[in-house]
């Protein structure tokens, strides 16, 4: 936000969106491997967190 | 200082993730293994629910041979048709009993779930704190549980459902175009942008899930019914805590502004 405290210390624009971009790759990447990916090991392992979040499954 | 953002906000997903195992032992999982039992019976009892099966695992019963072999065998049909058009085997990763496979599964999403929220943040640039935190997490919920479940609903083993694929494809498009929608209806102020915005988050309803076109199952709906419930009540709670420690940990730990 624009209200910036002199205590915190304060990312530039650029080091903002690269964190973000990044935190959303890693994050995206992270929740199709657990729920959406179509591997059966990965399936079975996630079967019942797949359920739990409904995420469409089976 | 772009590794102290991530990691903060792994660290929220990892406490969440811990957190939501907890909760789904209380009351998801014992309806997803009691839905199981059900799911157990299905072809062995009568003519519709064997259709029914046969509608699941059709590249199963391509042969006559492997149709009697799936008709004697005690795979039950929930884990037979995790096989369906894969010649993989299945089974749960690095021989983990099926409670530690579940609570791997939760870090995973919990840190997953954690690092997008931590980037949509990051992107339209406001920052997760202690205050707005629940905030966070409730719109969260919103964006890839509530909204979708109104296509979608959770989903117990053994319940009829629509192809795979197309309801993987609608549900991603609807948690994006539901987020989207959030944030132009939430945090932008001009009246076009909350139009949109809302128009965003009808357009997926309008447009309509995938739905099965047989929907006779074998599972009671009273269970259906209690597990659809749960598993929002649980995803709720989940988003909550990971929006209010994500929240803490900024505060204290990172402050970004």
């Amino acid at each position: 936000m624009a209200t910036s405290t002199a205590s915190s210390i304060s990312l530039s624009l650029n080091d903002r969106l690269v964190a973000g971009i990044s935190a959303l790759l890693i994050g995206a990447f992270l929740v199709f491997g657990a729920g959406l990916a179509n591997s059966a090991v990965l399936h079975d392992t996630a079967h019942d967190t797949r359920h739990s979040y409904g995420f469409p499954c089976h | 200082m772009i590794v102290k953002t991530l990691l903060a906000a792994i660290v929220a997903g990892l406490i969440a993730g811990v957190f939501m195992t907890a909760a789904q032992e209380m009351r998801v999982v014992p309806l997803i293994l009691h839905a199981e039992e059900y799911e157990i019976q299905a072809p062995a009892t009568q003519e519709p629910a064997a259709a029914g099966h046969d509608q699941h695992s059709s590249l199963n019963g391509t042969s006559p041979a492997g149709a009697l072999l799936s008709a004697l065998s005690p795979v039950t049909p929930a884990y037979a048709h995790e096989h369906e058009g894969e010649h993989e085997e299945g089974g749960i990763m690095f021989g983990l009993s099926r409670f530690s496979g579940t609570l791997l599964a939760n870090l995973v999403t919990g840190a997953g779930f954690s690092l997008l929220l931590a980037g949509v943040s990051l992107v339209i640039g406001y920052p997760i704190t202690l205050a707005n935190g629940a905030l966070w997490g409730a719109c969260g919920w919103l964006a890839v549980h509530l909204l979708p479940a109104i296509g979608l609903p959770p989903e117990l083993p053994g319940f009829p459902a629509a192809e795979l694929g197309e309801r993987q494809v609608w549900w991603a498009a609807t948690v994006l175009l539901s987020a989207a929608g959030l944030y132009l209806l939430a945090l932008r102020r001009e009246l076009v942008a909350k139009i949109v915005g809302l128009a965003l988050i009808a357009a997926p309803q309008i447009y309509g899930a995938p739905q099965p076109l047989d929907i006779s199952s074998n599972v009671p709906a009273v269970l259906g019914a209690e597990f659809a419930v749960a598993a929002l009540a649980t995803t709720l709670a989940f988003w909550l805590v990971l929006g209010v420690v994500s929240g803490f940990i900024n505060d204290r730990f990172v402050k970004v502004r």
